[in-house]
């Protein structure tokens, strides 16, 4: 049997949210110990900078790849992809339970037909896959324990059909454990804690450059787009649309992230005026803005923002309202819609395809309060 | 000077002390000098988010805010919501106390749990019964929509 181990990342979320953190110790808990997995966490990797170890971590990984994060699996796949890890977008069966039904409902009435095919990822995709989990989509530790079991069983069957006889010499004998950086200075006593330290004084200890402590180095907050190359249509609305030079094109001329920094915190602007709605911000509060696939669940949380004073409108109006802020906060003139409006945006049906969520907000804004 | 009032939400009084004015997005404003007001979450906002776990802000201090402008987020036990500039100003601080530990927020709404300073003008806030009257006029409509998004969402209570 091959012995190709399988590399699980976890992304943390940021902040001090007591059951996720929970959440996250349990998965790395049940995954110790177990040769056929190769353990990581990292901060949350959307935060990540290039210089990051985490990141650079995630870089040398040749191999099939699992990513838990606090993240919907589209958005944490192409942030993923921007930072140059890339491969086949593996299938996962975990779904938020609540939203099994409507799931099932949904891939009957949903017609994808009419959006056209996007330019795909750049360069060479390796011969591996990449499985974005979600962490949101349930409380307690064994379904994503058992689906990374059903995934590390699907790569398995895949490389032998695909794969010629692995050379002797490759099995996986020891378990490797680059961090278990979940417990924190004040807490650094945990069970999990003593794991790692039995984890790095082990012989097979491989990448000893990445220890638990620089996988896990702190991160500030960023905010910038993240393309989903499956749909953008390389039609540059976006670089139109941007007064900030976050979007370039490369040598081929394809559409990218070329400036993240310099990207407006908060301002999702440019995706709303993207037309194949391929531009996400993973954090932004809107799940259509941050990844979700139309139809499935998103939070579990009630979105207060009506009550709280947010506004609503069409999404250019709003598109166009944020980046008046920017320009004005930034020392430079408001355009309003004289610069940059998408052409195909004029003759298209108001109202772009919102999920469950996005209307139970707009009901909220009916309320007037 | 009355003594303040309490908006009933179920069975929790929500206190709303009188000396404070009050914004429609659920915020108080203590009136400072210089125009720099103070502002925090009211006892209702609270009561609906319950436990504050992650509080961030999205602008800088010393920015230009205009009124209903995204200028945070906010996810608690039981909501996330953005959060929204109550009136346009200048933002001249942030409670970095409240970052640290937004559960601040759930101990002491109207003091060591403020969130933040503007400079602006306040004359467009709401003296205490406005506000009741503005949650007494909403509240019925509250309810029936976040039933309605809980139960959409399969929450427990």
């Amino acid at each position: 049997m091959a012995g190709t181990r399988i590399t699980v990342v976890l992304s943390q979320a940021a902040g001090k949210h007591p059951g996720k953190r929970a959440l996250e110790e349990a998965i790395v808990a049940a995954l110790l110990g177990r040769p056929e997995y190769e353990v990581a966490v990292v901060p949350n990797l959307y935060d990540l900078t290039p210089e990051h170890t985490g990141l650079m971590f995630l870089q040398a990984v040749s191999g099939d790849l699992i990513v838990l994060s606090w993240l919907y699996p589209r958005a944490a796949f192409w942030i993923l992809d921007r930072h140059g890890i890339k491969g086949h977008q593996g299938q996962t069966r975990l779904r938020a339970e609540q939203a099994e039904e409507e799931v099932e409902a949904d891939n009957e009435k949903t017609d994808t037909s009419d959006r056209p095919a996007g330019i795909g990822p750049g360069g060479e995709i390796p011969d591996r896959c990449i499985y974005t989990l979600d962490l949101r989509d349930a409380d307690r530790a064994e379904p994503f324990i058992a689906e990374i079991e059903r995934i590390a069983a699907e790569c398995r069957q895949r490389r032998q059909r695909h794969a010629p006889p692995q050379p002797p010499g490759r099995h996986a004998t020891t378990p490797v454990l680059l961090s278990l950086g979940l417990a924190f200075q004040d807490n650094g006593t945990t069970n999990l804690n003593g794991l790692h330290n039995h984890a790095t004084h082990s012989a097979d200890f491989v990448a000893s450059s990445f220890t638990a402590q620089a996988l896990l180095a702190p991160t500030g907050r960023r905010w910038y787009p993240v393309i989903d190359y499956s749909r953008c249509t390389n039609c540059l609305e976006c670089l139109d649309f941007c007064l900030f030079g976050v979007y370039g094109v490369d040598a081929w001329q394809r559409i990218v992230v070329e400036n993240p920094d310099q990207c407006k915190k908060g301002c999702p602007a440019c995706s709303r005026v993207c037309p194949q709605q391929a531009i996400m911000f993973p954090e932004y509060k809107s799940p259509a803005i941050a990844g979700a696939d139309i139809g499935a669940a998103g939070g579990l949380k009630i979105d207060l923002s009506r009550l709280f004073g947010g506004e609503d409108g069409d999404a250019l109006s709003l598109a166009v309202a944020e980046r008046d802020r920017e320009l004005i906060n930034a020392g430079r003139a408001a355009v309003g819609m004289s610069v940059g409006i998408p052409k195909r945006q004029a003759h298209k049906q108001p109202g772009q395809p919102k999920d469950e969520l996005d209307k139970l907000v707009d009901d909220l804004d009916n309320l007037q309060l | 000077m009355s003594s303040g009032r309490f908006f009933l939400m179920g069975k929790y009084q929500a206190p709303l002390p009188a000396e404070l004015r009050y914004c429609r997005n659920h915020m108080w404003c203590r009136l400072g000098d210089q125009g720099v007001h103070t502002f925090g979450f009211t006892s209702y906002a609270v009561r609906l988010m319950r436990d504050v776990y992650f509080l961030e802000w999205r602008i800088d201090a010393g920015q230009r805010v205009t009124a209903r402008q995204e200028i945070g987020f906010i996810e608690t036990q039981k909501a996330t919501s953005g959060l929204y500039a109550p009136l346009t100003g200048e933002l001249i601080a942030f409670n970095h106390e409240v970052l640290q530990d937004p559960g601040l927020i759930n101990v002491d709404c109207y003091g060591t749990g403020w969130l933040f300073q503007l400079r602006g003008d306040a004359t467009e806030t709401l003296s205490v019964d406005e506000y009741y009257k503005h949650l007494e006029a909403g509240w019925e409509n509250t309810q029936r929509l976040i039933k309605a998004q809980i139960n959409k969402l399969g929450l427990e209570e």
